[in-house]
Formats: structure tokens, sequence, C-alpha cells
């Protein structure tokens, strides 16, 4: 990666963070309310799985069924790798998370504060406002636990740190085809955002906007991805390798949560009609015509020839919709791929052959 | 609905159809009083109420065969708050209670191998892939289902109903009500049940648009007064177990639950479950228990095995092993404390927030803790279900405070609910040797 751009790990961010004795949450997948946590100094670090941990521990608390992400969350958290932080929040992303959550309360006791967090389904029309109300709750259990009272300048200030975060990551999936990073370095910097505080993201993001686009190898045969999360992230550099660029995603952690910015004299509406105007989304519950034309859409803007669903094995949310997605990626001439991986899973020869003779196919 | 249709609906259903079903009743009841051959060694032979339990379903069944002819027809997941509904004259079908039923025909590989054809994984629920086979190819041992009008989700039961129901709108292309019910990982915050009690509100327009009437408060109040006393008549029949030797097993339960699932707010169910007390207490009262020599009690949690619910009555009933305490068939009883027909939308939204499947897993466990006091229980089967998570998940912490806490044994059987792919006999058995082994040290 370009020296401009030398991304912190998330180890260093949170070292840092702790040194200057603030406190860290841990936020398990998929949407939370960053600001709340921004504003009492917290820093939000989310945990998805992560891969490459010894899940056997997590595996003495879940059947075989239960997907790896939940399963390396919980063996992370039991091997101490969630220590250094002073809340876990959970908010509510599918039947598993919401078992996740309810163990930690209930029965596997650790000694951070677990802090559940529910996201409305279906497009209700009183879902903003029920939203609204969670995240007010969250901040008011913040603000027992931890004594302080942010002010509304702090909050306003906090949000529109995260605006420009978001904002900027939007710019970021638009002008991905001509920002002269790889494709893994790409994603990395995407990802950031899941630890770096909101301006130092911002920095990094400007800086990588700002690079020289001449530079830009970005070439290939154009596709998208969709899924969960890019684990094994080794999958983004296979695809460089087989010759595919990845123009576009519907990832869970990544393209589904592009929040617009919105302005509203309530703090809590804001940030709760801000993360219910993300893309359609499975585990919001999102229709099948929503997520489907998206896809569409998506693929359309960004010429991809074809979309890869890479898939974690028992991804129920994900696993109902793959079907009537691909029909109509079919009926619009946009051959599709499924690869189902364990986030812990390294990129495999299958993976490869399979991807490679996809490419064949579509090139 | 042409009022031609609605003779041709009368004739089939009222006339012809429940005369048959009434003739197969009596002689079911007939043939049962001489069909000694049949009985088991070790089990109690059937509740003499079954005929009639069957003879509901069919009826329930037949009517929706023919019911696109004469009413609007709503298909709702096991969990949804029915009493609108039945207020406003739907037919109500249950895709969940469909699922079992194809589970106890052994008809689910088959269908869902039509759901898995068309690209459905098999690690999506098995209610779900059975349901989704049907409304793709047809198939069904029920002769067919009726075309729904109106979808209504209610996601207190899991959120795999949430996807499984878009599945169904997108095909069906008919409106589809999702009441969403927050997961209460330790108490129902205001607004919360303010969230569900809108949903609720918002809701009735739009059923009665559908079906081209308003909705009567009178009518309303009537149908949840007539839920609250089918569950509460369900609960003191299930609450009769007890008794030493317990009258009724668990798997009487699962055989005996589908009224109270998808019948309640009807009449006849409130007559159904007020019969089968009656033959319950005679049971009692003629000390006949449902295992002839109960040696140990045993409780079960999550969903039943629908293929296989006879070999394991038998297997367990062999040993003297009675399940008398289901956490699953229980979830039904503990709806009616909090159904209160004068406050409609508040104590809807409060009661369909509450079944076990919305709460924690302490709760859960505090629900399993409460009932091997309450019915003198030794030991506990936690089925493991594939095709369950929320019901599984902390399974494997709770079998262990069972053990440690409780000084009970408990197993963890790997099965699912529907699906007898997931289900090794060999197995299962290996590890009902071994718990038996266990229960009898």
């Amino acid at each position: 990666m370009q020296d401009s751009l030398s991304i912190p790990s998330r180890t260093e961010i949170i070292a840092q963070h702790r040194q200057s004795g603030k406190q860290v949450a841990a936020i398990l997948p998929y949407h939370s309310p960053r600001p709340v946590f921004t504003c009492f100094d917290i820093l939000p670090v989310e945990v998805w799985g992560p891969p490459r941990v010894d899940s056997s521990h997590g595996s003495a608390h879940l059947q075989p069924y239960i997907c790896s992400l939940v399963r390396n969350a919980l063996s992370f958290l039991l091997t101490g790798g969630l220590d250094e932080a002073d809340f876990i929040i959970a908010p509510h992303g599918c039947d598993s998370l919401q078992g996740l959550g309810s163990i930690l309360m209930d029965l596997i006791p650790s000694h951070q504060k677990v802090l559940p967090f529910y996201i409305p389904r279906g497009d209700q029309e009183n879902a903003a406002d029920f939203l609204a109300a969670e995240i007010q709750s969250l901040y008011d259990s913040i603000k027992d636990i931890t004594g302080q009272t942010p002010d509304l300048e702090t909050i306003l200030k906090s949000i529109a740190q995260h605006q420009d975060a978001d904002q900027l990551i939007a710019q970021l999936h638009k002008s991905r085809q001509n920002i002269p990073l790889t494709q893994l370095e790409f994603y990395r910097l995407l990802r950031s955002r899941e630890y770096l505080p909101p301006s130092a993201f911002s920095e990094l993001a400007e800086k990588a906007l700002a690079l020289d686009t001449n530079k830009s190898r970005n070439k290939g045969i154009p596709i998208l991805l969709s899924g969960i999360v890019p684990e094994p992230m080794a999958v983004l550099e296979g695809l460089s390798q087989l010759g595919a660029l990845v123009v576009a995603d519907d990832l869970a952690c990544c393209g589904r949560r592009i929040y617009p910015p919105i302005t509203h004299d309530n703090v809590f509406m804001a940030m709760a009609k801000s993360i219910l105007s993300a893309p359609p989304d499975s585990t919001r519950g999102s229709s099948v015509e929503a997520r489907t034309q998206h896809l569409l859409d998506l693929t359309k803007t960004s010429g991809a020839m074809g979309v890869i669903f890479l898939e974690i094995k028992f991804c129920e949310p994900e696993l109902f919709y793959l079907p009537i997605q691909r029909q109509a990626l079919k009926k619009a001439g946009i051959p599709s791929l499924v690869l189902e991986v364990e986030i812990n899973d390294s990129f495999t020869h299958q993976l490869r052959t399979r991807i490679e003779a996809f490419l064949e196919m579509i090139a | 609905m042409s009022f031609v249709n609605r003779i041709r609906f009368y004739r089939q259903v009222w006339i012809i159809g429940r005369a048959g079903l009434r003739w197969q009743r009596w002689r079911a009841q007939t043939y049962a009083k001489s069909a000694v051959h049949r009985q088991s060694q070790y089990l109690a032979p059937p509740l003499d109420i079954t005929p009639k339990t069957k003879e509901l379903i069919a009826r329930h069944y037949l009517e929706g065969r023919w019911a696109n002819l004469a009413r609007k027809v709503a298909w709702v997941t096991s969990g949804a708050p029915v009493e609108m509904l039945k207020a406003l004259d739907f037919y109500v079908l249950y895709p969940e209670n469909h699922g079992a039923l194809c589970g106890t025909a052994r008809a689910v590989v088959d269908i869902s191998s039509e759901a898995e054809s068309a690209g459905y994984s098999r690690d999506i629920c098995s209610y779900a892939r059975t349901d989704i086979g049907t409304m793709l190819s047809g198939k069904t041992p029920v002769g067919r289902l009726p075309r729904p009008d109106l979808l209504l989700a209610c996601t207190n039961i899991c959120q795999t109903v949430l996807f499984w129901y878009r599945i169904l709108a997108h095909h069906f292309q008919v409106p589809l009500v999702i009441i969403d019910t927050p997961f209460v990982y330790s108490k129902a915050e205001r607004h919360t049940i303010g969230y569900v009690e809108k949903q609720l509100e918002d809701a009735i327009p739009i059923l009665e648009k559908i079906a081209g009437k308003s909705l009567s408060l009178k009518r309303l109040k009537k149908v949840m007064e007539m839920s609250k006393k089918a569950t509460q008549l369900w609960a003191e029949v299930i609450g009769k177990a007890t008794h030493q030797p317990s009258p009724i097993s668990v798997f009487d339960q699962f055989i005996h639950m589908a009224p109270i699932v998808e019948m309640r707010g009807d009449p006849f169910t409130i007559d159904f479950y007020a019969t089968m007390l009656d033959e319950v207490d005679r049971r009692i009262a003629n000390g006949i228990g449902a295992v002839l020599d109960e040696k140990k009690r045993l409780l079960w949690d999550n969903l039943p095995v629908w293929p296989k619910l006879r070999s394991l009555a038998e297997k367990l009933g062999e040993h003297g092993l009675a399940l008398v305490a289901s956490t699953y068939t229980s979830a039904w009883g503990d709806l009616g404390p909090l159904m209160n027909p004068d406050k409609p939308l508040e104590s809807t939204a409060l009661t369909y927030l509450h079944p076990i499947l919305n709460q924690g897993t302490g709760h859960k466990l505090e629900t399993m803790t409460h009932m091997i006091e309450k019915f003198h229980l030794d030991g506990a089967i936690l089925h493991s279900d594939r095709s369950c998570k929320p019901y599984s998940i902390g399974q494997m912490d709770q079998k262990e405070r069972l053990i440690r806490t409780y000084g009970i044994p408990a197993l963890l059987l790997e099965a699912d609910h529907d699906d007898p792919r997931s289900f090794s006999d060999e197995h299962v058995s290996h590890q009902l040797n071994a718990f038996i082994e266990m229960l009898e040290d």
C-alpha cells in the first residue's frame, strides 16, 4: 500500500484510545448508531467475526449450524479478544446474532456490560419513531453507566463527524475505479471505517480520493460482489489475480451501509432515519423487490458483467433472497455465482477454480 | 365471490365434506375400540378424542381447499395476532402447521426438493422449504392449499418468517403485513409495546380493505374472549401432566395442539379442549398413564421431530420414560393471561411480544427450571433443531446449567423438526441409549 495511505490496525487504534483513558465499545454487526458512542468519547469498534480465530471456543456453546461470523465473535470474546472493550453492543441483526446477544446477557458472563439494540424490520410506518426511541434508550444506558451527559452540541458534532465519514464512504464507492489502490487495499480502507474514529477515517479517505487517478491500474472483468462480509479477504487478491475487478458491492459491511446524511430537530431521529435510509438489506428484512432492483441498478451503473454472491454458510437472511435475485439477474443477462464460505477459510483452490470458470464464462 | 361460488363452497365443505369427515370419525372411533392389535406395549391407547382432532384438522384443510370460492384467505405465522383476522372472517392458513402435517405424512423430502431444485438452500428452515416447495409445485398431502389474499408475518417466533413471507409475497403478489415484535432480552420497554400496538392499528385498514368489511370491536372482543378461553383450557390440559402417572404425554400434546395453534378464536376449539380436559381427568381418576409403566419423567425443549413422533414415543415408552412437559406446547398456554379483551390492541401487543421464542435464553432456562419443579422431572431432552436457530441457540449452556445446578441428566438431541434427512436413526438411538443408562443409574 502507498505510504501516504498507511492504515493503522485495530489493535493500534484501540491501544491509542485506551492510553488516553477513554473507553471502547465492541459492536457486533450490522447497523448501529455510531455517533452515540463517539459523543461519549467511546471508540466504536465493530467485530465482524473476526476471521482466523480458534473457533473451537465458540463451538463449546453454539451448535454446528450457527454461522462462523457468530461463532468467531464468541470465540474471540472467550479468548480475550474483546478484553479491551468496556461495552459489548449487540444490535439485532438476525436470529443467530439475537441468540449471541442473549446468551452473552444471560448464560455466558463477560466482564463487559452487554447492551442489546433492536433494528426494526419491514418498513413499518413507525419504524423511525421506534428506532429513535431505541437509540435514545441506548444513549440513556450509556449515560447511566458512564455518569456523563454529553450536551446537544457534542451530540451534533459527533453526528456531523460521522456524516462526513459516511459521505466520504459514498464517494469512495463511486470513485473506486479511479483510485490507484489494489482491491485488497481499497477494501481495507473501506473497512477501516469499522474501527477508526470518524475524523481519522475522513482524513484517510480524503487522501485516497486525492491520489493521482492516472496511476490507477484498476482494469479487469467488472464484477459486483454481494454478501455479508468480504472474508476471506484473500478472495479480493484472488479476484485481482484472476483478472476480475470489483466495480460495486452489495456487502452488508460495506455497500449496504452507505448512510445518507439526515437533518432533523431530534438528534436520535436523525440517526434513526439515516440508518433506515441505507440501501436495501437482508438483515433489515427489505423486500425481495427492493433488494433485487438495487442489485440490478448497481450492475447497470457500475457496468458489472457478473455478480458473485460470497455467502457465509448458514446465513439464512441471505439464503432466502438468492434464488429470486439470481433469476432476475439472469433475466437481465447478468450471470451470477454463489460461493459459500466460512470466514476462517483460506482462498482455497476450489474457490479459485470456480471463480476462474465463472470469469471465463462472462469475459 | 359470486353466489354460485358460495353455493359450491357450502356444498363441498358443509354438506359433502363435513358429512364424510363425521363418517370417518365415527369409523375411527368404532375401529379404535376393537383395534387391540395396533396398540403399543408401552403406551396407553390414543386419547378417545384423537379422531375428533383428526376431523378438525381435516375439516380445516377441507375448508381451505375450497376457501377461495367463498372467503378471503390469510396465510399467517404461528405466533400471529390472528384474532383480528378471525374477527374479519378470514379463512386463516398456517404454513408452519402445513409443514408439520407434511412432516407427519412423510412428505417433506419430496416437497422441499421442489424448493431446493429452485435454488433454496437446505440450510434454511425445513418448514419454509416445504412451504415454498408447495407454493412452487402445488404438492401437498391435503389436496390443495388456497391462494392467499393476504399474508401476515409476525416476527415473534423468528426472523426466518420475515424472509419466508417476503418470498411468498413476491410469488403471490399479495399484500404482506409485517408485525415486527422486537426481541425481549429482559423486559419489553414502553416504546416497544407502543411500536407493536401502532403496527396493529396500522394493519387494521389494510385488513379491512381486503376483507371488504369493517372490523367490529364487539366481534374482536368476542374472538379474543374465545382465544383466551381456549388457551386457558389448553394450559389446564397440559397442566394435568403434573399428576403421576401423567395422563398425557408431550407426544399427545404435539398431536392435539393443532386446534390451539390454528383454530384459536373459534368456538368449537373451546368445546374441543373442554372435552379433552374431561377425558384427561377421567384418565387421572382411573390411574391411567400415557406411558403404561411410568418410571421417569422428562422435559422436552424445542419443536417436535414431526416425522419421528411415533418411534421416539415408543423408544422412550419402552424404558418407562414419560415426556410430560414441554417448553414448546406450553407456549400457547402462556398467551392466555396476557390477553385482555377490554384492551384489545394494547393487550394483543403485549401478548404477542411475549411468546417464549421472543424472550431471552435466560427466560427459557427459568421456564425449564420451573417445569422441573412443577412436573417433578427427572431429566430433560433438548432437541437441537437444525431448522430453528432461535429456539436452539443457548441450549448447550442451558443443558450444562440443568446438569450442574439441578443435578438432572440432560441430553442434546440433534435433529430437525421436519426434514428426516437431518435425523440419523442410529445416531439418535445411540444418544438415547446413553441417556437412558444415565437416567437408570
